[in-house]
């Protein structure tokens, strides 16, 4: 997210536009930047309209009830919730120490080789399609935990190895550029006092880049929220509620994938508006990102710096 | 001034110990000093601990990543590099079949999205970079790109196919994967662009300007060729991102379908999407397993080759443009 | 019973400040009038010593050969034009140079006789002993009082009582006291600029150092601030040895007690030391006419 250049356009000559062609321009070029907007409005208005028949139906309390059986009438879909949410916390839990160690080494261990070909490597995992990550998840890993801990091999637990994978990249790369972006005088002060780069980092430098940690860690949680093919191929999937790790289950993303070809009537609705759920999930969290940026901001440049 | 007072002098202003003679409180120092050689060592040690756990967890991402390829080419990479399969007919119920219209679709699909997401998204960028001041239009639509960025594939489907396909009634088709994907990378191409038209220097526009361009005659003579290299890059990111793509087009771009598109109003079944499909469908062909492995490495193969070859396409539009960056 | 004699007492039978170094610096080795470059070296009283000390960066050769003593619990000013590498001097005192890639630094520098550089020397306490203040003021984005408790706190001090007497007695000493008394806990970038160097001063001032670096310190701070932390060395240098750099040749007139001066024969050539002596003695009558060009103003 941009922020608005030193030098901007505001405050420039009056008039700048030379006749019609840049005024036609400039409408071109408006509407390209609204079609983000509109699409998104677009989006949830379909959605609302697809979902209107299982609201009606079922009421705003009963979608949220536990039980899901469409041949009943039940749509409640608290399973399926707790699915979402337990795969992408457990994913966050396997994943998020290992990128922050990565980001932290990226940071203040790495030499400059080093630096470039690890970070390039995160660039790597971070393009491999979810679908080959979870075809390995189904090849490799589902097969290790049926031998491991029994069962199908399937369920909570490879789900949340396959997303940890997956989030990774994005933790890793957004929590070393909060690091980066701490200014270098703090750390000079410390070291100029005798300390050393881990009592650095774990006193100064960590401290401070924490809110950007923290969005680090929230971006990860909002991939492995919304993540569907990976967690397809290795959740189950079942109709269960996720008791244990190993418990084949269903997520939000998992169920709407897989019985939207089928479905009808009032159960399509319903997936329909399992997708509304996810979707305010997501904006949630993207209001969590931006209040914890604003934060970070303020934490560097304190009280004005009057002289 | 020698004799008792001046040993007095020189023993007040500098005393054995070195401590300063002055007021009170200076007791600290000896508490520092005996703390200070036990807590350098303990810190020591624990700073060399603390960089052998970081640099092992380097280590373990690198690994991960290794493993990930290594296995995906190993069991796959037999199968995927043979003519017979990578350009061949899928069979419906015997073995032996390939994927040469899957493998179509994906350059196909990836083609038109391109063609479709980097003007609109250039645009777009230009807009917020170039030609706004920042209102309450601009808050909108950078608020509105955000929010898209963080939404899950599936409901890009879900609603690809409900407003493309029915609503729009393209039906399964190339083209509504195309508008649906466009949708969903619209964010990253304006903001890749967005900062590579930031990075270029005020004093670019200014001599522009200065010599009586207009705003738009700037954007495209100065601007856009400077970022060329950004939005390249970007372009082939995006491109890389199309190819792996799967949950938004199951729904929007076909399900049976084994034929090439011919057209961008047919149906197709690009490579990753195809995968899921072996996996929900396949067993009807009993080598399903051999041909998804072997799909799964020519994706990763060509993902990897958009994902490298981006940097260094980069590179070279940089030479050859003559840009110092 | 001699250490029991006051600052009072001491300054009245001592009377000035030459008499003071004579008696601190030589036991009356020295003639009176201080200390002459081409006599220092080694003499006893310096508390720190540079010995053929050279310093470049990758390829790039920053100083050359500088011979210069650091006399105890006074003010050295290092003067010279802007490049010439003063402050890279500076870091050169406290190893914080080998913080900079491709930083390789020869001779030798001496701290209460001992060679810094030597290997196997304590670094860690080496900065404790000899701490450093920034040109740009850069507290730590935290409360004041953990801002000066911060050295401490490396050390394994942890009560809270002796950890407050630390920090009062460090801001006391940096004479900022009087002005955050009230709000140690709040965030120390909320201060001003003249306040926030002079809790720097007082962060550095908590971990007992010896000797005080101090790298333009008010460049950065408006004329009046500025007048705080001159006075406040005056005081500091009774118990501290105070080296700082500054292009502001009327700052070093008014400040130190020494004064080098380090010059580039030309654009990217490594810096040297022309002359080293006292601060009055330099000003009014240097010895060599590249310092008289600079003082006068006629360069640099």
């Amino acid at each position: 997210m941009a922020g608005p250049t030193a030098h901007s356009w505001a405050g420039g000559p009056v008039n700048p536009f030379k006749g019609q062609r840049e005024a036609a321009i400039r409408w071109t070029l408006r509407i390209c930047a609204l079609t983000s907007v509109v699409g998104l409005v677009l989006m949830v208005a379909f959605l609302l309209r697809e979902s209107l028949p299982a609201w009606k139906e079922a009421g705003l309390a009963n979608i949220f009830a536990y039980e899901w059986n469409p041949d009943k009438g039940r749509y409640g879909i608290l399973i399926f919730l707790a699915g979402t949410l337990a795969v992408s916390l457990v994913s966050l839990l396997l994943g998020a120490p290992l990128a922050l160690a990565t980001a932290i080494y990226l940071h203040a261990y790495a030499r400059p080789a080093w630096r470039r070909v690890i970070g390039k490597g995160l660039e790597v995992l971070a393009g491999i399609p979810s679908i080959i990550l979870g075809w390995l998840g189904f090849t490799t890993l589902v097969p290790l935990v049926r031998r491991l801990a029994g069962g199908t091999g399937m369920g909570i637990l490879p789900a949340s190895i396959v997303l940890a994978v997956m989030i990774l990249p994005t933790v890793a790369t957004i929590a070393r550029d909060s690091l980066d972006a701490v200014p270098e005088s703090f750390a000079e002060a410390s070291f100029s006092m005798g300390a050393t780069r881990w009592q650095t980092l774990r006193r100064v430098i960590i401290p401070t880049a924490w809110p950007g940690i923290a969005v680090a860690m929230i971006l990860g949680l909002g991939r492995a929220l919304g993540e569907t093919m990976a967690v397809a191929m290795v959740i189950g999937p079942a109709t269960a509620f996720p008791r244990n790790l190993t418990t084949p289950t269903h997520t939000l993303t998992t169920k709407i994938m897989l019985e939207m070809g089928e479905s009808t009537g009032v159960h399509r609705s319903s997936l329909f508006a399992m997708a509304l759920v996810l979707l305010a999930l997501s904006m949630l969290l993207i209001l969590l990102v931006r209040l914890l940026s604003r934060k970070a901001v303020r934490e560097f440049s304190g009280g004005v710096l009057t002289c | 001034m020698k004799g008792e007072p001046v040993v007095a002098v020189r023993s007040a202003v500098r005393s054995p110990s070195g401590a300063p003679p002055l007021g009170e409180g200076n007791g600290w120092r000896g508490l520092l000093e005996e703390r200070a050689a036990k807590a350098a060592r303990k810190a020591s040690m624990a700073d060399r601990a603390a960089g052998l756990v970081f640099k092992a967890a380097a280590a373990v991402s690198l690994a991960v990543l290794a493993f990930i390829i290594g296995i995906i080419l190993v069991k796959g990479l037999g199968t995927a590099v043979r003519p017979s399969f990578l350009f061949g007919r899928p069979q419906a119920m015997k073995e032996g079949g390939g994927i040469g219209p899957m493998f179509i679709s994906s350059l196909y699909l990836t083609f038109l999205t391109t063609v479709i997401v980097v003007p609109l998204g250039v645009g777009a960028a230009l807009y917020l970079a170039e030609f706004s001041r920042d209102g309450r239009l601009v808050r909108l639509v950078r608020w509105g790109t955000e929010s898209l960025s963080s939404i899950s594939s599936v409901v890009f489907g879900i609603f690809g196919m409900v407003f493309f396909v029915i609503y729009m009634r393209l039906s399964y088709s190339l083209l509504a994967g195309a508008l649906t994907l466009t949708l969903m990378n619209l964010p990253t191409v304006m903001r890749v662009t967005e900062e590579s038209i930031r990075a270029i220097p005020w004093s670019y526009r200014e001599a522009s300007l200065s010599l009586g361009a207009s705003r738009w005659e700037t954007a495209r003579r100065v601007v856009l060729p400077a970022a060329l290299p950004g939005i390249t890059t970007g372009a082939i990111l995006t491109m890389g991102r199309i190819m792996g793509e799967s949950a938004a087009l199951v729904y929007t771009v076909g399900i049976f379908v084994r034929k090439p598109p011919l057209s961008p109003l047919q149906p197709a079944a690009p490579m990753a999407a195809n995968i899921w499909h072996l996996y929900t469908e396949g067993a009807l062909i009993p080598d399903w397993m051999r041909v998804a492995s072997g799909e799964a490495a020519a994706l990763l193969v060509l993902v990897l080759l958009l994902n490298l070859g981006a940097g260094a396409l980069a590179r070279v539009i940089r030479k050859k443009m003559g840009i110092v960056q | 019973m001699p250490c029991e004699a006051d600052e009072e007492e001491v300054r009245g039978l001592i009377g000035s400040r030459e008499a003071l170094m004579e008696v601190v610096v030589g036991q009356g080795d020295l003639p009176p009038g201080g200390v002459r470059e081409e006599e220092s070296p080694r003499v006893r009283g310096n508390k720190m010593e540079l010995e053929g000390l050279s310093l470049s960066y990758g390829e790039r050769m920053v100083l050359e050969d500088i011979n210069m003593p650091v006399p105890d619990r006074s003010i050295t000013a290092v003067i010279g034009p802007s490049g010439c590498g003063k402050s890279s001097l500076l870091r050169c005192l406290n190893r914080m140079n080998e913080l900079v890639d491709g930083a390789r630094v020869k001779g030798k520098v001496y701290l209460d006789g001992e060679d810094v550089y030597a290997p196997g020397y304590d670094v860690v306490g080496l900065r404790r002993r000899v701490g450093m203040v920034f040109q740009k003021p850069n507290p730590f984005p935290k409360s004041v009082y953990e801002n000066v408790a911060y050295g401490p706190r490396l050390y394994g001090v942890r009560q809270k009582k002796v950890l407050d007497r630390i920090v009062e007695e460090s801001l006391r000493r940096a004479a900022l006291w009087d002005e955050v008394k009230d709000k140690l806990g709040s965030s120390a970038l909320a201060l001003s600029g003249g306040q926030q160097q002079r809790l720097c001063i007082a962060r550095v001032l908590a971990v007992q150092p010896e000797v005080i670096l101090l790298d333009e310190p008010c460049s950065a701070l408006d004329p009046i601030s500025t007048q705080r932390i001159e006075d406040l060395l005056h005081e500091l240098k009774e118990m501290y040895t105070i080296v700082i750099v500054t292009h502001n040749m009327q700052q070093a007139a008014r400040v130190s007690d020494f004064t080098a001066f380090i010059t580039v024969e030309e654009q990217g050539s490594p810096g040297r030391l022309v002359e080293f002596g006292e601060t009055g003695e330099v000003f009014t009558n240097p010895r060599e006419k590249k310092t008289e060009d600079y003082i006068t103003g006629r360069f640099g």
